[in-house]
Order: C-alpha cells, then sequence, then structure tokens
C-alpha cells in the first residue's frame, strides 16, 4: 500500500516505527481468532490517528513534536497493520468518520486524558492481538506495538501528572 | 528393472527402521538429565533483582525515593505472576529448595547517577531478555511476558 496522499500524510518516517520491509506481498490468510483481534488493533489505531489530529488544537505549541512523533508513529503502525492484512488475504477494517472521546475535550488536560486513553486502548488491542496468535510475524509485530504505546503512554501519564505513570502490565486488561 | 523391486524393499526397510528408531531416540532424550529450564524462571529471577537493587536505591539515594519506588513495585508484581506461571506449569516439589532463595540485599550506589544508570540498565537487559521469550513461548504467555518487557521500556521514562 503506498503512502496516503491525504493532507495528514507524513513526509518522513520516524525511527523506530513500522517499517514496510518484513511483510511479505502474500503470507498465509490468518487464523479467524487472530484475524479479528489483528483487525481490532487496526481499529484501535485508526482511532488512535484520529485522536492525535484532534488534540493538537487544544495543547499549545510545546506539545507539538511530541504529537508529530505520535501521530507520525500511529500512522506507520496503521499502514504497516494493513499491509499485513491486505497479504494475507483479508480486507483491513476501514476508518470511522468520527470517534466519541469518553470526556469532551475541551482544554489542555481533557486533551492530555483522551491521548493517554487512545495509546492505553492500542496497548490492550495489541495485547489482545498477543494472547491470540501463533504467528511468528503477527507477535512481533504486536509485542513492538505494545512496547512503543506503553511508552508513548507513559509519556503522556508523566506530562499531565497522572501516578502511576505505568501499569504493571500494559495492555492486561 | 529387476533392480526395482530390491531397491523398493530395502527404501521400505529402511523407512520402517527409521519409524521404530525415532521414537526410541527421542524417549532417551526425554529422560536423560533434567528438562530443560522454564524461560519464564530466569525472567523472574531478573525481575526480582530488579526490584531488590530498586528497593535498595529508594532506601539510600532520596532524589530517587519515588521513581525508584515505582521501578520496585512493578518489577515486584513481574516476579510473582513470572514465578507464579513458572509454579503452575511445573509445580515445585515440596522437598526442591524454594525457587526464590533469599539473597543479600544489593548494595545500591550511592551517587544519583550511578544509581540511576544501574536501573536503567537492568530494566534494558530485561526488556531485551523479554523481547526474545515472547517469541518462543505458547500464546498464553506471549501476552504477559511482552506486558512486562513493554512495562520494563514504561519504567525507563519514569526514571529519565
Amino acid at each position: 500500500m503506498q503512502e496516503d496522499p491525504g493532507a495528514d500524510a507524513p513526509t518522513a518516517v520516524p525511527p523506530g516505527a513500522a517499517q514496510p520491509t518484513g511483510i511479505p506481498a502474500t503470507r498465509p490468510p490468518m487464523a479467524s481468532d487472530t484475524l479479528d483481534a489483528v483487525q481490532a488493533a487496526l481499529g484501535a489505531e485508526h482511532a488512535a490517528v484520529w485522536v492525535y489530529g484532534l488534540v493538537s488544537a487544544f495543547l499549545p505549541a510545546s506539545f507539538d513534536a511530541g504529537i508529530d512523533v505520535g501521530a507520525l508513529a500511529h500512522r506507520a503502525r496503521r499502514d504497516a497493520t494493513e499491509r499485513l492484512l491486505g497479504a494475507s488475504g483479508a480486507t483491513p477494517r476501514a476508518a470511522e468518520p468520527a470517534y466519541l472521546p469518553p470526556q469532551p475535550v475541551t482544554d489542555q488536560a481533557s486533551a492530555l486524558a483522551l491521548l493517554i486513553t487512545a495509546e492505553q486502548d492500542a496497548t490492550v488491542a495489541w495485547r489482545a492481538v498477543l494472547d491470540r496468535t501463533d504467528d511468528a510475524d503477527v507477535r512481533a509485530a504486536a509485542a513492538q506495538a505494545l512496547t512503543e504505546e506503553a511508552v508513548r503512554a507513559t509519556k503522556w501519564r508523566i506530562v499531565a501528572g497522572v501516578s502511576p505513570a505505568t501499569p504493571s502490565f500494559p495492555g492486561q486488561p | 528393472m529387476t533392480r526395482s523391486p530390491l531397491t523398493r524393499r530395502a527404501v521400505l526397510r529402511a523407512i520402517a527402521a527409521g519409524a521404530v528408531a525415532a521414537p526410541v531416540l527421542a524417549a532417551c532424550t526425554a529422560e536423560d538429565g533434567p528438562p530443560a529450564p522454564d524461560p519464564l524462571a530466569a525472567l523472574a529471577a531478573r525481575a526480582r533483582a530488579d526490584a531488590a537493587l530498586a528497593t535498595a536505591v529508594a532506601a539510600a539515594v532520596p532524589a530517587l525515593a519515588a521513581p525508584a519506588g515505582e521501578v520496585a513495585r512493578v518489577r515486584g508484581e513481574h516476579a510473582a505472576a513470572l514465578q507464579a506461571e513458572v509454579d503452575r506449569e511445573r509445580p515445585p516439589s515440596s522437598t526442591a529448595p524454594s525457587s526464590t532463595p533469599a539473597t543479600a540485599p544489593p548494595a545500591a550506589p550511592a551517587d544519583p547517577a550511578a544509581a540511576k544508570a544501574a536501573l536503567v540498565d537492568g530494566l534494558t537487559a530485561a526488556e531485551k531478555e523479554a523481547g526474545g521469550v515472547v517469541a518462543a513461548v505458547p500464546r498464553h504467555r506471549a501476552g504477559m511476558v511482552a506486558s512486562v518487557g513493554a512495562a520494563c521500556a514504561s519504567l525507563r521514562e519514569v526514571l529519565a
């Protein structure tokens, strides 16, 4: 899948972000429990991309770098997950037109809370993939996503002054 | 043409011999020596060591009391959960020595920078070790091990 040419298309890929390498053009179909979990994780990535687009309006410019890095990482993870699903013969789930935040976003505090929620939801989704796959490629991608998103959730909790800054088992429901 | 049946018979005999030999070899391997150590036991030991060091740092270095206390809490929970999984899969016999032998508490570096570096090094090594184990365990363990690795990476942010 080629880069999305839309207005939000990233111009560079951050180091450590999901890369297109390593996903063959075609691979065996996923088991149905794995497929459902990966589609759910893709849904969490779509939601995270949307959230990062929403919150920037409520955060001062000093947050721009962190927002850009997170937004870029989720777009890269979304694209890599779509490629993985497509190569497995599945149709990647599309993004919703909009998402309903659990709390309305009106200021810096509610914007940070939504960022934490989005990262946390993504860790839960990828952890669920790990519990539902024996596929080495899927497992490696899920473990990498879980770690990156747990780290970003921790960074946002620290910024927001939320304690504890990390759960003991990120992504564990 | 005349050699063909002989050859086929020889091949069949060889296959039959192999079919018999393989299980015998497998059985020998299984019975010789102790079973391979549970990979989660090493992760549990490392988590215990990290928790002990973090506890010592939290007591010795006031500037690091809060973040080191956080490392001690999380790594202590990792140690308990990993050990519980090790014991669930292979229950320890009552005569075997305790799987958590008491060890002397580690000496915490008094210098804050050195103490922080020691904690970060431990977490980095733990994350790497968990990453290697994730690929090789059954799915019911993969999620927990990956969460442990993700928590170690997150704790580095707490110390940053």
